[in-house]
C-alpha cells in the first residue's frame, strides 16, 4: 500500500505492510457488501481477496472474509472502522487469535498437448493431493484446497511445465478462529 | 377491506415522528413525497418549515440539533431533492450531529429503470451517513424509523437517512410504537456502558506526577450533554489544570475563565498551542486529533503522556498514538474521575502547577489576539469583539459560515455554555450558517440567533432568508464584508505570491436593498463610528436582519500555524516569516 497521507508521519506507516485475514460477521441485509467495499476504497485500504456467504440462515448472518495488506496500525483502524458499521456484529483479525485455521479452494483447468505433459501434471496433482473434477482427452480440471500458500506452490509447479494452458478460479482465503 | 389498526406508510411515518417527540421538520415537497405531505396537511403536532432549497433543510436540521441537543429531522423528495442534501449529510457526519433525513423514492416497481427523479439514494448517501435504509416493505417501516433515531443519537451521533418509495407510503400496515421495539444491541454502537476504573486510577496517578498537564477538549464533550460540561468544570477547578478546546469544544468550558487557554490549532491561541507542544500530560476529552489541531504530526506534543476519552473506538490511535484510552461516555467517565477524587480525598491543593502557569502566562504576554483598530476602517476582529460585548448579556446562539470570519468569531466571541456555538468544522461548508441559524431559531424562539458570515459564504444559501421571513424568525446575519473569499485570499497571499486568482467577489449585491426585497431589514456600518449603533439597531429589530459590516479588505487571520508546520512554529502576524522549507511542504497540504 502506498502512503496516502500527505502529512509526514512519525512512524513508518505502511512500510511494514503485512498480509492479514479479517473475519467479519454481519447481518445479511441489502447493501452490507457495498458498505464494506466502500469503506475500504473510501479510506484507501486494499482488498486482496474477498469472500461472502450466509452462514446462519435462521439468524440471517453472513461471514465476510477479507484479505488485506497493511501495517498493524492500519489494520487496527480498519477493524475499528468495520465495527462502526451498523450491520457488523464483529470484526476479527485472525492473526490476533491464539489459534486459527485458513483454507482456500481453487479450480484449475489445464489444457495439454502430449503424454509427457499429462504425466507431469498428474504427478503434481498427486503430490498436492488435488481432486480430479473432470478429465477429457486433453483437458483436466482439478480441485485443490488448503492454505493460499499451498495453492500458490501448486500453481508455481504447474507453471514449470511448458506448453500447457491453465485457467483457474480461487475462492480467496476463508478462516476460522478457535 | 379496511382495518382500523392499519395505517398508510405516510401515516406510520407521522406516528413514529410523534412517538419520537419530533415537533419540527424542515423540508421541501416533490412528487415522491406527496403522500407524506398529504399526511402532514392533516395533523397539528408537527411544524413543517418550508425551506427554499434542500441544502437549507439539512443545515437547518443541523442547527436545530446542535442548539437543542435533540435529533434534527428533514424531509426531501427523490432525485435532486436528495442529491442536494449530500453536502449537509457529510457535514453532519464529520461533525457528529444527530439528524434523520426522510427521502421519497420512486415507486418500487420503477426502481432501476431510470425513472423521472430517480437516483440511487442509498448508494449515493452510503459514505456520507452513519447508516441508511431503503424501506421496501411497509411492515418494516415503524421499526426502521425508530432504529434510525436510536442510531442517529447514540454513541457518536451522526446522520441517518431513510429512503421510502412512493408505493410504500401508500401501502398499509400496523404501527409499532417505540416502546414495543427491542433494538439489537450490536446495531446501536452506544459505546461501553461501564467506566474503566483502571483508566481513571491511571489518570489520577499521572495527574499527581505531572508537572505540565493540559486538558484538550473537543466536540465529543458537547455531544455527551450538558452534564459533561458541568463535570469538566468541576474537574478543572479541582485540579487547576489549564484547558484548551477545539473549534467544536468552544463553550464546553467558559471561555472567559482564567483556566481557559482558548482554542488551539491552526488559528488557535499562541499559549494554547505552545502549552500543547510543551505539556507532559495531555488529557483528550472527546477530540479527534484533527489535522487542523495537530499541525505537523512528527512535532505534535512530543513529550507528553496521552490519555484519550472518546466513545468512538476508531478515533483512538487514528492520527496520534495515545498511551491510555477509554471508549466510555464522557459524562460517565468524568463523573467517575470526580467522585474518585472526592472519595479518596485526593487534594491537588499543593500541586498548583505554578511553574507551568508561570510559563503559560509568559506566553499569554505575547497577546496573540492583539490587533490595531484605527479610527476609520473597521477591523473584522473589532467587529466581532464589539458584537460579543453588546450581546453577551443576552441569551445568544451564534452560527457561522466558513472562512476568516469563522475563525475570528471563534477567537473573539467567548462562549460560556455548550450548544451556543454552531459551526461547520470538519467539512468546512460555506453556506452552512444562515440555514443553521434558521434551525437554531426554530429550536430557541425566544433567543437571539446570530449568523456571523462572510459575504461569499452568505451568497451560497442566500435563498433561506425567505424561509426566515416566512416563519418570522428574527435571525441576524452579521456579514463581515471584505469583498473577498478572505481565507482563500489569505492563503494565496502566504503561499502563492499574492496572486489573487478568482478570490475577489465581484458584482456583489447591495445587501441592504437585498434584505428589503426579501421583506427583511438591512442595516450597514461603513466605518468605526457606525459600528456600535449598527449592532445595537440589528439586535433591537424583531425581524430577520442583514447587517452589512464593511471591514478591512486586506486583514489576515492570525495567529496561524501554516500547513506543514508544528505548534511551536506559529506565525503571530504578517511580519512573522515562515520557514521556507515548511512553506514548500505546506503548499501541497490543505
Amino acid at each position: 500500500m502506498s502512503s496516502t497521507s500527505v502529512y509526514p508521519t512519525p512512524i513508518n506507516a505502511f512500510k511494514e505492510s503485512k498480509r492479514s485475514v479479517l473475519s467479519v460477521i454481519v447481518d445479511n441485509e441489502p447493501g452490507i457488501l457495498a458498505r464494506i467495499v466502500g469503506l475500504f476504497s473510501g479510506r484507501g485500504y486494499n482488498i486482496e481477496a474477498l469472500n461472502v456467504t450466509v452462514v446462519d440462515v435462521k439468524k440471517n448472518l453472513s461471514r465476510i472474509t477479507i484479505e488485506t495488506l497493511g501495517e498493524e496500525k492500519v489494520i487496527s483502524q480498519i477493524i475499528a472502522q468495520l465495527e462502526k458499521l451498523v450491520p457488523v456484529h464483529s470484526a476479527t483479525n485472525l492473526a490476533n487469535l491464539s489459534e486459527s485455521y485458513e483454507a482456500e479452494i481453487c479450480l484449475v483447468k489445464i489444457e495439454f498437448e502430449n503424454q509427457e505433459q499429462d504425466q507431469k501434471i498428474l504427478n503434481y496433482a498427486d503430490i498436492y493431493r488435488s481432486r480430479t473434477v473432470q478429465k477429457r482427452q486433453n483437458i483436466v480440471v482439478y480441485e485443490i484446497s488448503g492454505t493460499s500458500e499451498r495453492i500458490n506452490k501448486f500453481l508455481d509447479d504447474l507453471g514449470t511445465i511448458g506448453g500447457i494452458k491453465v485457467e483457474l478460479v480461487r475462492s480467496g482465503p476463508i478462516g476460522l478462529g478457535i | 377491506m379496511n382495518n382500523e389498526n392499519e395505517f398508510t406508510g405516510a401515516d406510520i411515518l407521522l406516528k413514529a415522528l410523534k412517538d419520537q417527540e419530533v415537533d419540527t421538520i424542515f423540508g421541501y415537497p416533490g412528487g415522491a413525497v406527496l403522500p407524506i405531505y398529504d399526511a402532514i396537511f392533516g395533523q397539528n403536532f408537527l411544524k413543517h418549515v418550508l425551506v427554499r432549497q434542500e441544502a437549507g433543510a439539512v443545515h437547518a436540521a443541523e442547527g436545530y440539533a446542535r442548539s437543542s441537543g435533540k435529533v434534527g429531522v428533514l424531509l426531501v423528495t427523490s432525485g435532486p431533492g436528495v442529491t442536494n442534501v449530500v453536502t449537509g449529510l457529510t457535514d453532519a457526519l464529520m461533525d457528529s450531529i444527530p439528524i434523520v433525513c426522510i427521502s421519497g423514492q420512486v415507486p418500487s416497481h420503477l426502481i432501476g429503470t431510470d425513472a423521472f427523479q430517480e437516483c440511487d439514494t442509498t448508494g449515493i448517501t452510503r459514505p456520507c451517513t452513519k447508516h441508511n435504509y431503503l424501506v421496501k416493505d411497509v411492515t418494516k417501516l415503524s421499526e426502521t424509523i425508530h432504529e434510525a433515531f436510536e442510531i442517529a443519537s447514540s454513541g457518536r451521533p451522526g446522520p441517518v437517512l431513510i429512503d421510502i418509495p412512493k408505493d410504500v407510503q401508500f401501502a398499509k400496515s400496523k404501527y409499532i410504537s417505540k416502546k414495543d421495539i427491542r433494538f439489537r444491541e450490536h446495531r446501536i454502537k452506544a459505546g461501553s456502558k461501564s467506566v474503566d476504573k483502571n483508566f481513571v486510577e491511571k489518570l489520577i496517578s499521572h495527574i499527581k506526577k505531572s508537572e505540565r498537564p493540559i486538558f484538550y477538549v473537543g466536540g465529543g464533550c458537547l455531544n455527551s450533554g450538558h452534564q459533561a460540561s458541568q463535570e469538566l468544570i468541576k474537574l478543572v477547578k479541582k485540579t487547576n489544570i489549564p484547558i484548551t478546546t477545539t473549534l467544536h469544544g468552544l463553550g464546553c468550558f467558559p471561555g472567559e475563565d482564567k483556566s481557559s487557554l482558548g482554542m488551539l490549532g491552526m488559528h488557535g491561541n499562541y499559549e494554547a498551542n505552545l502549552a500543547m507542544n510543551k505539556c507532559d500530560l495531555m488529557i483528550n476529552v472527546g477530540a479527534r486529533f484533527d489535522d487542523r489541531v495537530t499541525g505537523r504530526l512528527d512535532a505534535f506534543s512530543p513529550d507528553s503522556i496521552k490519555f484519550h476519552i472518546d466513545i468512538d473506538q476508531s478515533s483512538i490511535n487514528k492520527n496520534v498514538k495515545v498511551d491510555f484510552h477509554t471508549n466510555t461516555d464522557i459524562t460517565l467517565t468524568l463523573k467517575e474521575i470526580n467522585s474518585f477524587i472526592d472519595s479518596n480525598n485526593i487534594d491537588f491543593g499543593d500541586k498548583d502547577y505554578s511553574n507551568w502557569w508561570g510559563q503559560i502566562n509568559e506566553w499569554r504576554k505575547k497577546e496573540c489576539l492583539h490587533y490595531e483598530q484605527g479610527d476609520e476602517v473597521i477591523k473584522p476582529q473589532h467587529a466581532i469583539s464589539r458584537l460579543y460585548e453588546l450581546t453577551k448579556q443576552k441569551d445568544t446562539f451564534v452560527t457561522t459560515e466558513v472562512g476568516q470570519h469563522q475563525m475570528w468569531a471563534a477567537q473573539y466571541y467567548k462562549f460560556s455554555k455548550p450548544n451556543r456555538w454552531i459551526t461547520s468544522g470538519g467539512l468546512g461548508t460555506m453556506g452552512f450558517g444562515m440555514p443553521a441559524a434558521v434551525g437554531a431559531q426554530m429550536a430557541n424562539p425566544e433567543s437571539l440567533v446570530i449568523d456571523i458570515a462572510g459575504e461569499a459564504s452568505f451568497l451560497m444559501n442566500i435563498q433561506e432568508i425567505a424561509t426566515a421571513v416566512q416563519y418570522k424568525l428574527p435571525i441576524k446575519i452579521f456579514i463581515l464584508n471584505n469583498e473577498y473569499m478572505g481565507m482563500v485570499r489569505q492563503w494565496q497571499e502566504l503561499l502563492h505570491g499574492s496572486r489573487y486568482s478568482e478570490s475577489y467577489v465581484d458584482a456583489l449585491p447591495d445587501f441592504k436593498k437585498l434584505a428589503e426585497s426579501f421583506n427583511a431589514v438591512g442595516v450597514r456600518a461603513k466605518n468605526i463610528s457606525e459600528l456600535d449603533d449598527t449592532i445595537n439597531e440589528m439586535i433591537s429589530i424583531d425581524r430577520p436582519v442583514i447587517a452589512d459590516i464593511w471591514v478591512d479588505k486586506k486583514e489576515n487571520c492570525f495567529p496561524m500555524i501554516p500547513s506543514g508546520a508544528a505548534h511551536h512554529e506559529m506565525l503571530l502576524s504578517k511580519y512573522d516569516k515562515e520557514n521556507p522549507e515548511n512553506q514548500e511542504k505546506g503548499k501541497v497540504l490543505v
